[in-house]
């Protein structure tokens, strides 16, 4: 018996994918723990100024809370066997992740026409963090979307069933935390820098 | 079948291979290359401290225009300082230690075929491999490599103009580290899945050798870690290059005012730290679980109070993540916050001592075998009782601000960080060389190797205490301009005579290294009589492991001398592997 054993090959996949995202996730949020101490660590310096956030932040809440959902019933669906739902639930979340991201654009802009900078000598340090982590939660949507488009891939052609759907499980698991971080993140600024 | 088809398994054999045991032996003599370089290094300026302003003909060979007239210059002494103490800490003793170790003994201890993700373990490789050549790269830019010393503090890196290494060699530097984090930080998935997830039947937790539960807690402190570092090192990025003010404020240099406002060097060093001194563990850890094997197997003795082992090295994890203020008593910290930093710190001197008393009670009375692994293994335990004692010194706040920033420092980490895990991975490659390269190394050579390399760790180190007892700073270019320190200068020259000696000795374990990979006597499978499941694998690799089933479990690892109770062996032999059925009325160790 060798590696080249597709049986072995598959409970391996079958018992690690889930452990290995899991881990990956605490090291992200050890990244982002990192960060936003280091926001209380500088606020605790003093002169921190408050920044308004602006209001598209919050309706790329609604979207990220909405886009779990839809993908969660896209599971639910499959896993009753509903692949047309299926489809349509992927192809909603992706369109709504996308929409997040344009949000967080928006939001970027009205800052920016208050002023607010990113970086450069009137950046401020609250500034700074402003767009550094919500710009850094979207670097690890970018990660979300890619693996949502290969199951929106695999749901369309109908690849996944009750006993077959480990990689859509993988996916969603990673979906429903980058919805969460974002929700620490909002909460984090609004009441910290904000 | 065509010459292509040759070529690409040459490729996916020795290059890209998914293999952990060729993933093993690509970090081992990437991290040794490197290794060398940092000893080559501390060798050359170790010239200048004892001899300042000596003009030397290798210095001259070696630098060329770094060095006029054989003297090197002091951005260049700085610049290697710098690069010494990262390529030893980050790349010898962090992935070419873990990298090499749980490499190779996680599947082949744990009993399974193979890491979780063979890609990403090799993906692991390849971004320290591109990390390890950016770090080298970044000696030849211009201005030199990062001279900041290799906790790279701010003002002095965040500034581009500040000294001629803050420039390229600096961003180099953070380019190098971030893409080595990604690297350890794959590395790192990979092994704690594989425990968890991988074990062949019968191995529980308890079961596992002590090696697999350092490189455990190895891993998990570094998943924990890194990712602090990288949000440091992004924030440093920043500021360096997009006028951000995260570590920057409105500070006069050259009569200039800077264009930031209100950042702190102080947030810099808690990010750092909250890293750094997890990081010593990290180090540290795979060479304590290394020695706890091999201690055991050369002394035919059970490893002495397994549960307590675990239990400490769980402890030092866990104590490892609330000390880090340890390094900032001369920030302008709150004497109060400093005193909970001095408690949480001397309590790790307690499962230090526990891991201590157990190495020295299993090795009691043991029907002890030298072989270098042992004698390494043993100058482990010596090196970490003596740095460990001088760590008393440093956790005590009022008295680090005494010694803080002198050689007293440098001799205590090189001691209890640097001496304890080379000594681990010297021990382990003797150890698991046969497993390695299915060959012997020579004992004999060996022994010279060990006997040198303790007088002369010993001789360089320890004289550097009373350096710092009399203030000597460290990262100093010299010590001549100060009539104060005039009467140390023979010390100096003692330091350098050993470091001289000790980069020689260094030559014949290399020399026996690649001598013995292609040269040296064929391994027999088991040739220290090891109970673990490393040595009921063949001697030959292929991708897999074992022929036929994974082979199961019914033991702990550590059936050495086990005795009935008429005295005589249980299995007739003074070693019982983990393959090995349980006897009737038998009970398994480790309770
Ligand atoms: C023959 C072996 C070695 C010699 C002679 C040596 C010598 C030195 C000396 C003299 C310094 C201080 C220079 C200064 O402060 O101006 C230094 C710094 C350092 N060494 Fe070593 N060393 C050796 C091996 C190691 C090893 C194995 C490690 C691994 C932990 C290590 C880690 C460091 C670090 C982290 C620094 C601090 C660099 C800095 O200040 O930024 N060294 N070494
Ligand atoms: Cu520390």
């Amino acid at each position: 018996m060798s590696m080249e054993n597709i049986n072995y090959k598959e409970e391996v996949r079958r018992k690690t994918s889930k452990p290995l995202l899991w881990i990956g996730i605490v090291s992200i949020i050890m990244f982002f723990s990192g960060l936003t101490s280091a926001v209380v660590v500088s606020q605790g310096g003093g002169s921190f100024l408050k920044i308004d956030l602006p209001f598209a932040f919050t309706i790329s809440t609604l979207i990220i809370i909405a886009s779990s959902a839809a993908f969660h019933f896209g599971l639910i669906s499959v896993k009753k066997g509903n692949l047309a739902i299926a489809k349509i639930s992927v192809l909603v979340t992706l369109v709504l992740g996308l929409s997040f991201i344009l949000t967080q654009f928006l939001g970027w802009v009205a800052l920016y026409e208050n002023e607010v900078y990113a970086v450069g000598s009137q950046s401020t340090q609250e500034s700074s963090y402003l767009y550094l982590l919500t710009a850094l939660h979207i670097a690890h949507l970018l990660g979300g979307l890619i693996s949502l488009i290969v199951v929106l891939v695999k749901t369309i052609k109908e690849r996944y069933s009750v006993d077959n759907m480990l990689g859509m499980q993988v996916s969603i698991t990673y979906w429903h935390f980058l919805g969460g971080l974002w929700i620490y993140l909002f909460f984090f600024l609004r009441y910290i820098i904000a | 079948m065509s010459a292509h088809h040759h070529k690409e398994d040459f490729l996916f054999k020795y290059v890209f291979s998914t293999d952990h045991k060729m993933i093993s032996k690509q970090f081992l003599v990437t991290g040794f290359l490197m290794g060398f370089l940092g000893l080559v290094m501390s060798t050359l300026f170790r010239l200048q401290l004892g001899w300042p302003g000596e003009s030397f003909e290798v210095i001259d060979m070696f630098m060329g225009s770094w060095a006029e007239d054989g003297v090197m210059s002091p951005d260049k002494y700085l610049a290697l300082v710098t690069m010494h103490g990262t390529i030893m800490v980050f790349f010898l003793l962090t992935a070419g230690l873990s990298g090499t170790f749980s490499n190779l003994l996680i599947p082949l201890q744990i009993g399974a075929r193979d890491m979780a993700s063979g890609f990403l373990n090799m993906l692991s490789y390849w971004f320290f491999f591109l990390s390890s050549v950016i770090m080298l790269i970044s000696l030849f830019v211009e201005g030199g490599a990062a001279s900041a010393g290799w906790t790279i503090y701010p003002p002095l890196s965040a500034l581009p103009q500040a000294i001629p290494g803050s420039g390229a060699g600096m961003t180099l530097w953070l380019v190098a580290m971030a893409i080595f984090i990604v690297s350890s930080l794959l590395g790192s998935l990979n092994y704690i899945v594989t425990i968890f997830n991988l074990r062949t039947v019968g191995m529980t937790m308890t079961r596992m050798p002590l090696t697999i539960w350092a490189f455990l807690f190895t891993a998990i402190i570094g998943v924990l870690s890194f990712p602090v570092l990288l949000s440091c090192a992004l924030l440093l990025i920043f500021d360096r290059s997009f006028g951000t003010s995260f570590y920057l404020s409105d500070i006069y240099i050259g009569g200039q005012v800077l264009e930031h406002s209100g950042g702190s060097p102080i947030l810099f060093e808690h990010l750092f730290w909250f890293l750094g001194h997890p990081e010593v563990y990290i180090v540290l850890l795979p060479a304590l679980g290394i020695t706890s094997e091999i201690i055991s197997t050369m002394t035919r003795k059970p490893i002495f109070g397994y549960r307590a082992m675990i239990g400490s090295m769980m402890a030092i994890g866990f104590l490892s993540f609330i000390v880090w203020g340890h390094h900032m008593f001369l920030t302008g910290m709150n004497p109060f916050l400093g005193s909970v930093f001095t408690f949480t710190t001397l309590l790790i001197a307690i499962p230090s001592a526990v891991k201590v008393f157990n190495y020295l009670t299993t090795l009691w009375k043991g029907n002890i075998r030298f072989t270098p692994a042992t004698l390494f293994s043993i100058g482990l335990v010596s090196t970490f009782i003596t740095g460990g004692v001088t760590g008393l010194v440093l956790g005590d706040s009022a008295l680090d601000i005494n010694v803080h920033d002198t050689y007293f420092v440098v001799g205590h980490f090189h001691i209890v960080m640097g001496l304890s895990a080379i000594f681990g991975m010297f021990a382990g490659v003797y150890h698991w060389f046969p497993k390695l390269f299915g060959r012997m190394m020579n004992n004999k050579l060996g022994n010279v190797h060990f006997w040198l390399t303790i007088i002369c760790a010993y001789g360089v180190f320890f004289p550097m205490h009373f350096l710092g007892f009399a203030g000597v700073p460290r990262r100093y270019y010299t010590n001549s301009e100060f009539p104060m320190f005039d009467n140390m200068i023979d010390i100096n020259e003692f330091i350098s005579m050993f470091a001289i000696l000790a980069f020689f000795a260094q030559l014949i374990f290399f020399f026996n290294f690649v001598y013995s990979a292609f040269r040296g006597p064929r391994a027999p499978q088991n040739p220290w009589k090891g109970n673990t499941l490393e040595w009921t694998a063949p001697v030959e690799h292929f991708h897999g492991n074992w022929y036929g089933e994974i082979p199961h479990v019914y033991r702990w690892p550590y059936d050495y001398s086990k005795v009935d109770a008429n005295g005589d062996y249980v299995s007739g032999e003074d070693y019982i592997p983990q393959t090995v059925p349980l006897g009737d009325n038998e009970k398994d160790g480790g309770h």
